[in-house]
């Protein structure tokens, strides 16, 4: 390995080897979050020449022996830089963030080593070459994002929304296999760039298998459901899985796979996701707690991006996935703030937090209407760049539409949970004050964030250029949008979540379980799979053992007749045999006279019998 | 002159004489006496046989040879045992003889 490849590998290494360390020094608990942050950091500046090398045009790649035939590989161009820079960027600030919100909470050790663990596999796979690799980050993602879900161990709610994520995920997580085993065999290599010119129905079948890997992953609906559940997590664990890691990589996934999606798999990708932004933004409007409405937002936001790559321009979708990471960290940085001054999420406790906290309030705030599309926050452009790209695809009369009710629905929410937070204040707000320890880490983690989401616009010339895409825009369209944007904003602000939605407000606030959601579409129809094959086997069972009782009937018949008749017979015999020796037995006297007597007697008979033949014979002759 | 008829009628007697012998004595030398007689009878009417009706095969004095024969062992067989049976029992009657019963 040369020299010039250690920046490939360090974004990858830098945060395993930190989580192992972390975890090999689990004595002393309290280096955890400076091994953490130091990871970090060093993944953060190798990401960062990753992204400047790749920005004066050098593509970096190394193999590493993998699977006979198949070698992992590493590689680092426009596209795969730039990602890496927004995962390092943003797990480094959480990681600060967390130093500050993890004070004083047991399991740092824990904490630290997993959330080092959810940045290694997804720099893995934000930088894999080949499916192979990915994969295997894509599985560790799932692993990881379980982990830390579960962090609070001792409650009930965690350990089910960990499952519950777990499992959806990893249903959905077929797909992905699928996809990536017809892509295999179709092209003859595993290398991500050599299977995108497959064609045909294999491309049809693995793009559709992608899709549905993405659906999951990236929470879209119907499977949109594990989201909500996975907010039992630590903050921080939210704030990384909603911005740059475990829910960004189904739209990682479709952006990076989007040359091989076939004009029919993009309309289902766009659908998909403009029907998760509409569904989406009305269960973000109807939560009742503020993490879960952020929770709901982002899978609106990331259903955003689905549209954007089935309206055909990936790099949109790229620009909003980096926007969004910032706003969205922001905004659960800011929320895990409020959680901390009150001990809670619900709306009915946060009720005027902002007032106590009011430089959290101030980073929510951009970030809220910098994802409300507010300009000059980074939000507007990328929000313009998508609504521009969903009215100049070919599919603008469905895919429009959908994107503007989402802008509006997006402004609904973010004003509604910026008016509640501003609003009069029903506690003292010292209800857990002993909790706010750490606030200035919070506020750095919280501030680098928040400035990122403010000026992130400004990239979008650099990563136009950087991307060699240009990202759509229309002035028309802009206007629209922002108008949207602040109508929603104001009324969102004014008008209860209640009269907003009116009947749709309790549909809304179940997550709508579109087609059942996850229990109508897969947990259902396996339980019934599973009763069903329970019954064959039971029927199978009850066949068996039929069978068996015929096999002893018959043997206890061959048991009787044995018992009754053979040996019967040769106990007759035994028998007959036996009284038939005694009485000839008692013939034998022992006195020699009477033996010559019989002797006697019987050669008589002989001689008698034989000349009775003689004369017969002699006669008859 | 002696015809076939005679001879055999010689040895019918000596048979029949035999045979009582061997039946009513008790003595196990008496009753090996009876079966001499009984065997010598057998031999009369071989050399009868012989001489009347075929004179010129000898297989019939052969077979008188052999039975002689057997009689010369089955004297020494018998008297060896009916002396071990006095040597043992001090009596050679066989009225006492029951050990063989089964």
């Amino acid at each position: 390995m040369s020299l010039g490849l250690i920046p490939l590998f360090l974004p990858v290494a830098a945060p395993l080897a930190t989580a192992l360390a972390v975890l090999s020094l689990r004595r002393a608990p309290a280096v955890a979050p400076w091994l953490a942050l130091a990871g970090a950091f060093v993944a953060l500046a190798g990401s960062g020449s990753l992204l400047v090398g790749a920005a004066g045009g050098s593509t970096l790649q190394d193999r590493l022996p993998g699977l006979p035939g198949y070698p992992l590989r590493l590689v680092a161009e426009p596209e795969t830089a730039l990602l890496s820079v927004l995962v390092a960027a943003v797990s480094a600030l959480v990681l600060v963030y967390a130093v500050g919100y993890m004070r004083g909470e047991e399991g740092q050790t824990r904490f630290f080593s997993g959330m080092s663990l959810f940045a290694a596999a997804m720099q893995a796979l934000v930088l894999a070459g080949d499916w192979v690799l990915l994969l295997a980050a894509w599985e560790i993602i799932g692993f990881a994002s379980w982990l830390l879900i579960g962090f609070y161990l001792e409650s009930d709610s965690a350990r089910r929304g960990a499952t519950r994520a777990f499992l959806y995920t990893r249903t959905a997580d077929l797909g992905l296999y699928l996809g990536v085993f017809v892509l295999i065999s179709a092209s003859g290599t595993s290398e991500i760039a050599g299977t995108m010119s497959v064609s045909g129905p294999a491309a049809v079948l693995a793009g559709l298998g992608l899709l549905l890997a993405a659906v999951g992953k990236s929470a879209q609906t119907p499977l949109s459901g594990w989201l909500s559940d996975a907010m039992s997590g630590p903050t921080p664990v939210s704030a990384l899985l909603h911005s740059a890691t475990l829910v960004s990589a189904g739209a990682i996934l479709l952006i990076r796979a989007y040359p091989l999606l076939t004009p029919g798999v993009l309309l289902a990708v766009g659908l998909a996701g403009g029907v998760t932004a509409v569904v989406a933004g009305l269960t973000a409007l109807a939560e009742r707690d503020l993490k879960r409405l952020l929770a709901a937002s982002t899978a609106g936001q990331y259903g955003f991006m689905l549209l954007a790559v089935g309206a055909g321009f990936p790099a949109a979708a790229l620009f909003h996935l980096v926007a969004h990471a910032a706003m969205k960290s922001t905004l659960f940085l800011g929320a895990g703030v409020f959680q901390h001054e009150r001990g809670s999420t619900a709306f009915s406790e946060l009720e005027g937090a902002g007032r106590d906290r009011k430089t959290a309030y101030a980073g929510f705030a951009v970030a809220g209407l910098a994802l409300a599309g507010v300009p000059p926050l980074a939000g507007f452009f990328s929000k313009d760049a998508i609504l521009a790209a969903a009215f100049e695809s070919g599919y603008a009369v469905v895919l429009g539409p959908l994107a503007l009710i989402g802008t509006l629905l997006t402004g609904l929410y973010v004003g509604r949970a910026l008016g509640l937070l501003l609003g009069p204040s029903r506690t003292s707000g010292s209800a857990d004050r002993e909790r706010t320890g750490g606030l200035g880490w919070m506020y750095a983690g919280l501030t680098g964030l928040a400035a990122a989401a403010a000026v992130l616009g400004a990239a979008k010339a650099p990563i136009s250029a950087l991307l060699g895409a240009e990202l759509p825009e229309s002035l028309i369209v802009a206007a629209v949008g922002l108008l949207l944007a602040v109508v929603g904003i104001s009324a969102g602000w004014i008008v209860s979540a209640d009269r907003l939605l009116g009947p749709l407000r309790e549909p809304a606030a179940r997550g709508f379980c579109v087609a059942g959601g996850f229990d109508g579409l897969f947990a259902r129809p396996a339980l019934v799979v599973a009763s069903a094959v329970d019954r064959a086997d039971a029927g199978l069972h009850r066949g068996v053992v039929a069978v068996g009782g015929a096999a002893l009937a018959l043997a206890e018949v061959s048991r009787l007749t044995d018992e009754g008749g053979i040996d019967r017979v040769i106990g007759g015999l035994v028998r007959g045999a036996r009284s038939l020796g005694a009485r000839v037995r008692s013939l034998q006297s022992g006195l020699v006279h009477r033996e010559l007597a019989l002797a006697t007697i019987g050669g008589a008979l002989i001689l008698a019998v034989l000349a009775a033949g003689a004369v017969l014979g002699l006669s008859g002759g | 002159v002696i015809t076939l008829y005679t001879a055999l009628a010689v040895g019918a007697v000596l048979f029949g004489v035999g045979l009582y012998g061997a039946l009513s004595q008790t003595n196990l030398v008496m009753i090996m006496m009876g079966v001499e007689v009984m065997l010598g009878a057998a031999m009369v009417n071989l050399v009868a046989f012989w001489r009347f009706l075929h004179p010129d095969a000898f297989s019939g004095q052969m077979f008188v040879l052999i039975v002689m024969t057997v009689m010369a062992l089955e004297m020494a067989v018998g008297f060896g045992v009916g002396t071990a049976r006095f040597r043992s029992k001090g009596s050679v009657e066989m009225e006492e003889a029951r050990d063989l019963k089964g």
